[in-house]
């Protein structure tokens, strides 16, 4: 899934993947990073497609986290990072784009969400929106455990997003009443679809796009919309950071934009032009999450169909 | 049960301590019935209402039916999921083992867990199977429990030990975790959390189960005891 939020893991062993680098990636005409999740994955071989369609270019496709795919792109090693989030990766784009231009993100951005969602048997039972969450009349019914008290997944150990959603559930109090568990992806979306099979009520932290929105019907609780003034986050590097951030409002709307190397950008400016017009929509992102993550179908598979589905739209992206 | 009984198990929404950690639970994994918690509750279609079905009223409903509720049989279920046909999901707060299934479907059996539930959540995978397995009580269990003892040495598969007709050994990596789903030498207790640490299922069902499963296959034991959630 997308939540590279999570940037710890990508931070280990660049020279790992300096090695890992192959020898076919230097014989290819250019490289393109994959991500681990599968609209990145998708995306990652969209363009290799489209773009031996459209310029005759051999593209190496080559999965890498998000920080060794901007040092590749800083370095010339690799030219193409298909998803880069934001605001998740500000840092890193501050870095590598803002201060040392090494790297151009596209214009076109999908839009991405981030926030609560309850199961169908969860909004029946009256958890409509985030203030249902700060009353323990209303939330005694998610307890999985016997304590009387329920339970809210947050995220995974590792994402960035699961402390902030500790930080809102602080701050609009339902941490008071609600154990707030951390677990992998997969655990939850396994407890997600029990709850579902059985019309459980399940709340939990959820983000789009995301294949569980056309897996099962689930409901995303309503929050008073994003107010800056209201997100007081300190940084992650203050081990108190949790407890001195506070956040009362829904989240910022995110996107997510295709990144390249700006010195790619010169060597091949009808592949950067190409990459400006590639304008995918959240629809799509979770199709893709969809077909690979459900459906099972391989990325380069799924990649050549969709570039035959849309070939229309493909050779406009390449026309100058 | 009846066939319109959509949802027929459910946990009591009854308080009780969750105190025992995750190490405690380990060291005494496996160590067969001790005494019944009274939480989960099955639909009774004739009076139309949910009833407790604890440890005496299902010797009761066994001896009657020799097998146990509809809801606890193995049966296909609906179920989708983006988990590869040949995963285990297991749900120890309701009861059930899931082996998902291809067309969005899962085979469901019911299960007995330990007091604390499974005490942990996370990703596994089976390392190994056995059929009829021997049985090894823990130092702590020999030390306390003369019918126990005797087995120190190590209990012969067979109908008496309760582990059952065969032993699925959860890994995580190539480490043995200790934790086991395994058959029963007392088929009443499926439902019910009566033991401590491990899954256990009806003979036939564990039968059935490890004839479906491959070796290596994906386990998720999901977070029922969340404040013991640790990971594994």
């Amino acid at each position: 899934m997308m939540k590279c939020v999570a940037c710890s893991g990508l931070f280990s062993s660049i020279l790992a993947a300096a090695l890992a680098m192959s020898s076919a990636a230097f014989a290819a005409d250019l490289v393109i990073a994959m991500p681990n999740w599968p609209s990145g994955q998708a995306t990652a071989n969209i363009l290799k497609v489209s773009i031996a369609k459209e310029f005759g270019l051999n593209a190496d496709v080559q999965e890498l986290g998000t920080l060794l795919a901007f040092n590749g792109m800083e370095k010339g090693t690799v030219d193409i990072q298909p998803e880069v989030w934001q605001p998740n990766l500000e840092d890193v784009i501050k870095t590598f784009v803002t201060e040392k231009g090494a790297v151009v993100l596209a214009k076109h951005g999908v839009p991405a969400w981030q926030g609560i969602c309850a199961t169908p048997a969860a909004a029946e039972k009256g958890l409509k929106s985030i203030a249902d969450l700060s009353d323990p009349e209303k939330t005694k019914i998610l307890d999985t455990d016997g304590d009387g008290k329920g339970e809210l997944w947050l995220g995974a150990p590792t994402w960035a997003s699961t402390g902030i959603e500790r930080v809102r559930a602080n701050t609009y109090g339902y941490a008071k009443n609600l154990t707030l568990v951390e677990s992998e992806e997969e655990v939850a979306m396994a407890g997600l679809d029990i709850a579902i099979a059985t019309n459980q009520p399940l709340v939990f932290a959820c983000y789009a796009p995301h294949f569980i929105f056309d897996l099962h019907r689930i409901v995303r609780l309503t929050e008073p919309p994003h107010d800056a003034s209201k997100w007081k986050l300190v940084g992650p590097s203050d081990p108190l950071w949790v407890t001195k951030s506070s956040a009362s409002t829904a989240w910022d709307t995110a996107n997510f934009r295709i990144g390249y190397g700006a010195a790619f950008a010169k060597k091949r400016p009808e592949i950067a032009a190409f990459l400006e017009k590639v304008d995918l929509t959240p629809e799509e992102a979770t199709a893709m999450s969809y077909a690979l993550e459900v459906d099972r179908i391989p990325p380069l598979d799924y990649a050549k169909k969709w570039v035959a589905d849309n070939a229309k739209r493909v050779d406009g992206w390449a026309k100058q | 049960m009846t066939a319109r009984c959509k949802f027929p198990v459910k946990r009591k929404e009854a308080i009780r301590p969750r105190k025992l950690t995750l190490a405690l639970l380990a060291a005494a994994a496996c160590l067969g019935p001790l005494a019944a918690w009274a939480q989960t509750q099955i639909y009774d279609s004739k009076t139309h209402t949910w009833v407790d079905y604890d440890k005496k009223k299902a010797r009761q409903y066994y001896a009657r039916n020799n097998q146990p509720p509809e809801a606890f049989r193995m049966q296909t279920v609906t179920f989708r999921t983006a988990e590869p046909p040949g995963t285990i999901i297991i749900d120890g707060n309701q009861h059930f083992l899931y082996l998902t299934q291809p067309g969005g479907q899962a085979i469901r059996y019911g299960i007995g867990v330990g007091r604390e539930g499974f005490g942990w959540a996370g990703i596994v995978r089976v390392g190994r199977t056995a059929e009829w397995p021997t049985w090894t009580p823990p130092a702590e269990m020999v030390a306390r429990d003369p019918n126990a003892a005797k087995w120190a040495a190590g209990m012969p598969g067979g109908p008496e030990n309760p582990l059952g007709a065969r032993a699925l050994y959860l890994y995580e990596g190539d480490q043995d975790t200790i934790y086991r789903i395994h058959g029963t030498a007392e088929p009443w207790t499926i439902g019910l959390d009566v033991s401590s640490g491990c899954i256990r299922m009806n003979n036939n069902d564990i039968v059935d189960l490890a004839s479906r499963i491959k070796i290596g296959a994906k386990v998720i034991v999901l977070m029922q005891g969340a404040a013991l959630y640790k990971g594994v």
